[in-house]
């Protein structure tokens, strides 16, 4: 049986006016695409869950432990497990790439100091970037550039859940090489929860994806975009159109 | 008319409230923030003291080592601007001289002058570049990620200021007695050896342990007031507003360090 990897119990974001609580679970190696409208929250919702905004009421049960019950210690180590990608990439500047995607591989110990330097080209190759970019530095990168290592720096702690409240860009950095095809070749064989709220444009949705559909802060539904598209919901069924993507 | 007075008065009290507790709030909210970074020290596990230690160093190369030219042409010079009205009081006791140079600089003007020298230019730097990490949202990437802000952006610039603060606050002394000596021995024929014999034999064990007290309040002060106020930069527009009142707060503070240290000292 599946592990449960993220569970909010009458979670109600903090927005304004407040919103209806709701309940959700998401299991390993699902992936969960968040649609609706602006400001229906879908942002709010992974900042939440990456503890970057404190709910009005509920909880947020993550590997199985209610987060607001650790102690900072703990917190930070179960943190250490999630990758999180927000709308700016958020690379240090001033360091080069290397540094930005080996800042967390060595704060969280993942490998040990003598393999960082090998650990990190390995997974720069493997994602089909030209080694010679960490060497960069990040102020010299371009917006795509940017954003696809703040990726990256996600990805290469190995997490065991993916939180994604950005747009991604449609291709990769390698010419004819999709953010798709990057998905299913890297992030799919990872074996990770996905929560991605990056827009219709980056990832296709199909009859079979996971949609949670959100609307004034609240879930309106959750489930396959297929079984979505008959509920009684006129939003919901809008929202769960897998043809127009 | 009786409301009118009133509307009138309250208001002006209010005012007058809001500035009178302004710095008490301002004074909490920084021990406040002083207990967070302290209690994220109590939370750097083993691992993490490398990196620690890594950015310590790294902090006290940009502040002291980078800087120590600058305080050395400094001293000289403020060294012989200080030695020139004594000259022109024409003060030959090189007793007396030692004791204006304990009480005026050592005492007082140094610490005030490498503080201000630091928080210009050390804490500047440090409010643009954690208010740009804020800004471009690196920051929050790594929080979510599992890395201890506190522990890993404050704790290190804090220990790393401190120790270069003491280093330049020594360091500019040196110089200004140099300075002071040098024109001093061209203008009053006062052996700079007699000089600096009677400046050395002021200092006693307390006068340095509080003057090494007060100048750690003030880089625990500067760092404070400088990474405060960058963590609450929400964009980039907000990095140009936040620099010259962090710079005007952590040196107003270090003034008011300064001078109760000194009612402490002499009152």
């Amino acid at each position: 049986m599946a592990e449960t990897l993220v569970r909010l119990r009458g979670l109600e974001l903090n927005l304004h006016p407040p919103p209806r609580p709701f309940d959700f679970r998401a299991m390993a190696g699902e992936t969960w695409m968040l649609v609706g409208a602006v400001g229906s929250g879908r942002r709010e919702l992974i900042r939440t869950i990456a503890g970057l905004a404190v709910p009005r009421t509920g909880h947020i049960e993550l590997f199985g432990q209610v987060v607001e019950r650790m102690n900072p210690r703990a917190r930070a180590r179960l943190r250490g497990r999630i990758g999180v990608v927000l709308e700016h990439a958020g690379l240090v500047p001033a360091w080069s790439v290397f540094e930005n995607l080996a800042l967390l591989v060595r704060y969280h110990r993942l490998v040990p100091d003598g393999e960082i330097e090998g650990y990190v080209t390995a997974f720069v190759e493997a994602c089909r970037l030209p080694p010679a970019i960490l060497a960069r530095q990040a102020n010299e990168l371009s917006p795509l550039e940017s954003s696809w290592i703040g990726l990256l720096r996600a990805l290469i702690i190995k997490p065991r859940l993916l939180l994604v409240s950005a747009y991604l860009p449609r291709e990769t950095l390698v010419a004819g090489y999709g953010v798709w095809t990057f998905f299913e070749e890297m992030v799919v064989p990872m074996q990770m929860t996905i929560l991605v709220d990056a827009g219709p444009q980056a990832l296709p949705m199909g009859p079979k994806t996971d949609l949670l559909v959100m609307d004034q802060g609240t879930l309106l539904a959750a489930g396959r975009a297929v079984d979505l598209a008959g509920h009684p919901d006129a939003l919901v069924r809008r929202f769960a159109r897998f043809d127009h993507a | 008319m009786k409301t009118a007075a009133r509307g009138g008065f309250w208001p002006v009290v209010e005012s007058v409230g809001a500035l009178v507790a302004g710095p008490l709030t301002r004074l909490r909210e920084e021990l406040d923030f002083l207990a967070i970074v302290l209690i994220s020290a109590g939370l750097v596990t083993r691992g993490q003291w490398r990196f620690l230690f890594r950015h310590t160093l790294q902090q006290i190369y940009f502040t002291a080592v980078q800087r120590a030219y600058i305080f050395t042409v400094v001293g000289l010079i403020i060294g012989a601007l200080v030695a020139l009205p004594l000259i022109v009081f024409g003060i030959h006791d090189p007793l007396l001289l030692g004791r204006i140079m304990h009480i005026m600089m050592y005492h007082q003007l140094d610490p005030i002058l490498a503080s201000l020298f630091v928080a210009g230019m050390s804490g500047a730097a440090i409010t643009a570049e954690l208010g740009e990490l804020k800004a471009n949202q690196a920051i929050e990437h790594l929080v979510a990620m599992g890395l201890n802000p506190y522990g890993f952006f404050v704790l290190p610039r804090l220990i790393g200021v401190v120790l270069s603060l003491l280093v330049l606050t020594l360091w500019l002394n040196v110089g200004v007695t140099v300075g002071a000596g040098g024109m001093l021995s061209v203008y009053q024929n006062i052996p700079p050896t007699v000089f600096f014999r009677v400046c050395l034999s002021g200092l006693s064990h307390g006068s340095l342990a509080l003057t090494g007290g007060m100048v750690v309040m003030q880089g625990i002060h500067i760092v404070l007031v400088q990474t405060q106020r960058a963590f609450r930069v929400n964009a980039y527009v907000d990095i140009p507003r936040a620099l010259p009142s962090a710079f005007a707060q952590s040196f107003i503070g270090c003034l008011i360090i300064t001078l109760l240290v000194s009612l402490l000292r002499y009152g």
